[in-house]
């Protein structure tokens, strides 16, 4: 086991990382930049380094100086988080010449995952559904042939676009030859990159996501989906496992594809499928995430599983000490991400200094956040404060609980999405279990 | 800065009983504080077996145990109430009302029979808008009436109600004439009317039909009367009595001729049915 890590993130998921090596008697070294000084990973963390200025370019997507951290500390291994360098192939491989452990899967296998193109031909010759869609588009005709294909409506997408930008909607052959050339234009203006690619649109989508973890011993171990359609603007705001609409044949079978794919890629390290599935239950390949996502933690609740702690494990070459048929799946989790933005400004983020800070309790209550009082929120940054996480027998005791806990979580002086989350859980539709990546914005 | 209650919100949960009713749920009195089964108090008439409490009971439970088994006959069973005053937030009121009573409206209308005598009955219901009054309990209540005229039948009339319907305004309270007029033309025609008054009966209906009764019982410790205590104290400017309002008190001024226990409640209404029968 490593006895000295550090933690290459910020916020809440360098302190969920920390507490993990706490647990685990590993040493922790925090890394911040020069706006975090007064964050909570770094007093929390046994060693702490700044690494640079302000922005996120300078400090913590900064990889040479972060290696030289870890070098200057005596670390053997370095945790990533989510966003920021977890899925850069480089950074990686950066690691591993330093005689470092990237605490995530090799770098070939980030890299084929993280190449859209390479990731959907890999998954269609292993024989499961991705969503209908064409190669790079050479011209009008091409599209238009293309599209006929995939069946209307339609996605325009710029091929370096990302973070669901450059994306156009097309509807039927008419709209097509317009929104090709605008399309490829704003790809150019924006990316500096006209070439575009086609993807069916499909309606009334539902995102659902698999948790795999895989030892490097080739066991693969699924623990079970979660429910990520309620977004705004293609961001996650709240998550629920297991999906209230998916009847249990289907599951079966996105279980089954998820781990097809783990397996016959050789996958090492916690990792997520993301499928899209539409009205009629068809599910579709969207995109494999090779890192810890944020919304871990109803994983966490309903399978008893500490995935942080057993991705740190994995990394040190140890194998899992249960297999499939050990995971139990228990209850109903929901998470509701508590962001600073002002729902009654279009979600403006917000910023300020936290003047009282009461934190939901009660049994199956989890609160993961980097907050304490007297707190000043740096404007850099992701505007994700915390998250809440409750978990109860049933879908609608998780409701009832995360309605009282959200009514118990005071951030005085920080405007936060609070309410929305209580609008959301009052939503008749949502207390149905009948929603779409749509619901959001039709309730806004 | 500390933390106080104006920060906290207060969730919206229901009531957790309200959301999943069981038949072997506790209920505990809210007079004695005695514990028991539910199903123990509605198999003896929803009263305290310990203290003597009413419960609320529905309006079709009601004439479901103290009339002769499958007697009931419903008629009107189908009107229901419409938002004519464009009143905000009715309909969903209405929409919410007929879920939690599984009625269609505050009251229900039919014939009945006691010990096999056959009389008019009508019932109103503590769950639609605590028996409010609109257009459609009059119209039903009124035409009971009328067909009991018809009929030569004596009627039964469990009254139950917090007043008129404010969200049909001055419509509500016309049905207190026109509910009067037929009582009226039914008492003309020598026919017995008895009005038996529940937990609360208040308001226009106190004021009306539910006090025009050839004899009028009461349940146990009901509260009868028009406006409410507070208003009047404050109209008055003096304090009420003890006991102000209750069926015993009212009984103590002559207001009420009997006050009756439920579970003797049958009995009762047999015998005086068969004292003022037409018949034989």
């Amino acid at each position: 086991m490593f006895s000295k890590i550090l933690i290459a993130n910020r916020g809440e998921i360098a302190v969920r990382i920390i507490r993990a090596c706490k647990e685990m008697g590993i040493t922790t070294v925090a890394v911040f930049s020069e706006a975090d000084r007064e964050s909570l990973h770094v007093s929390f963390a046994d060693e702490s380094l700044c690494i640079g200025a302000a922005s996120v370019s300078d400090s913590y997507l900064n990889s040479s100086a972060i290696i030289t951290a870890a070098h200057l500390t005596d670390c053997e291994a370095i945790h990533p988080g989510y966003g920021l360098l977890s899925e850069n192939p480089h950074f990686a491989e950066l690691c591993e010449e330093n005689n470092l452990t990237f605490i995530g899967p090799p770098p070939e296998i980030i890299k084929l995952m993280g190449d859209k193109q390479t990731a959907r031909d890999t998954v269609k010759n292993l024989g499961i559904p991705i969503v209908p869609g064409s190669n790079v588009l050479t011209d009008y005709k091409d599209a238009k042939a293309e599209a006929k294909k995939a069946g209307y409506p339609i996605l325009l997408k710029a091929c370096s676009g990302g973070g669901g930008k450059g994306i156009r909607r097309v509807n039927s052959e008419e709209e097509l030859k317009d929104a090709f050339t605008i399309a490829s234009e704003e790809a150019k203006k924006s990316f500096g990159d006209a070439s575009l690619y086609l993807e069916k649109y499909i309606v009334d989508a539902r995102h659902i996501e698999i948790q795999l973890m895989c030892d490097n011993y080739d066991t693969v171990i699924n623990l079970g989906e979660r429910d990520c359609s309620i977004q705004r603007r293609n961001q996650k705001i709240l998550e629920e496992s297991p999906s209230p609409m998916l009847s249990d044949a289907v599951r079966e079978k996105m279980y089954r594809a998820a781990v097809t794919i783990a397996e016959k890629i050789g996958y090492r390290s916690l990792g997520t499928v993301e499928f899209v599935v539409d009205r009629d239950d068809n599910f579709y390949f969207i995109e494999m995430n090779t890192r810890l996502q944020v919304e871990h933690p109803i994983t966490e609740m309903t399978t008893g599983v500490d995935l942080v702690k057993w991705q740190i494990r994995i990394a040190a070459g140890i194998a899992l000490d249960f297999t499939n048929d050990d995971v139990t799946f228990l209850g109903h989790a929901i998470e509701c991400r508590i962001n600073a933005e002002d729902p009654d400004n279009n979600f403006l983020p917000t910023s300020g200094k936290v003047n009282i800070l009461h934190i939901p309790g009660g049994p199956m209550v989890r609160f993961d956040t980097a907050l304490y009082q007297e707190y000043s929120i740096p404007p850099f940054y992701d505007s994700l404060l915390g998250k809440l996480i409750v978990h109860a027998k049933s879908r609608s005791d998780a409701i009832r609980k995360m309605r009282a806990a959200l009514c118990e979580l005071i951030v005085e002086g920080v405007v936060t999405n609070r309410d929305t989350h209580l609008e959301i859980l009052s939503n008749p539709s949502f207390v149905d279990g009948k929603y779409n990546t749509t619901f959001l914005s039709n309730m806004l | 800065m500390f933390l106080n209650k104006t920060m906290f919100l207060r969730p919206k949960n229901k009531l957790e009983d309200d959301a999943s009713p069981q038949t072997d749920r506790i209920i505990t009195c809210p007079s004695c504080r005695k514990k028991m089964p539910v199903k123990e108090i509605s198999d003896a008439l929803k009263v305290c077996d310990n203290c003597g409490y009413h419960f609320e009971m529905h309006a079709r439970e009601r004439i479901e145990k103290l009339f002769d088994a499958d007697s009931f006959e419903e008629i009107m069973a189908d009107l229901t109430s419409k938002n004519i005053l464009s009143f905000p937030d009715y309909d969903k009121k209405l929409s919410e009302s007929m879920t939690r009573s599984n009625e269609n409206e505050s009251v229900i209308v039919g014939t009945a029979r006691v010990n096999g005598r056959k009389c008019a009955v009508f019932s109103m219901e503590y769950y639609f808008m605590m028996g409010s009054m609109g257009a459609v309990t009059g119209e039903k209540i009124t035409s009971l009436f009328e067909h009991a005229t018809e009929h030569d039948l004596p009627v039964v009339g469990f009254c139950l109600s917090g007043g008129a319907r404010i969200q049909e305004g001055v419509i509500s309270l016309m049905q207190m004439a026109k509910v009067s007029g037929a009582v009226e033309k039914h008492d003309r025609k020598g026919l017995f009317y008895l009005s038996v008054l529940l937990n609360p009966t208040t308001g226009g209906v106190t004021a009306s039909f539910a006090t025009q009764g050839d004899i009028i019982l009461a349940e146990p410790n009901a509260l009868i009367g028009f406006a409410g205590p507070r208003v009047i104290e404050q109209t008055m400017r003096r304090s009420l009595p003890k006991g102000f309002q209750r069926a015993e008190f009212l009984k103590d001024k002559g207001f009420v001729d009997k006050i009756v226990d439920r579970r003797d409640l049958r009995d009762t209404i047999s015998s005086l049915l068969s004292i003022h029968s037409k018949e034989e």
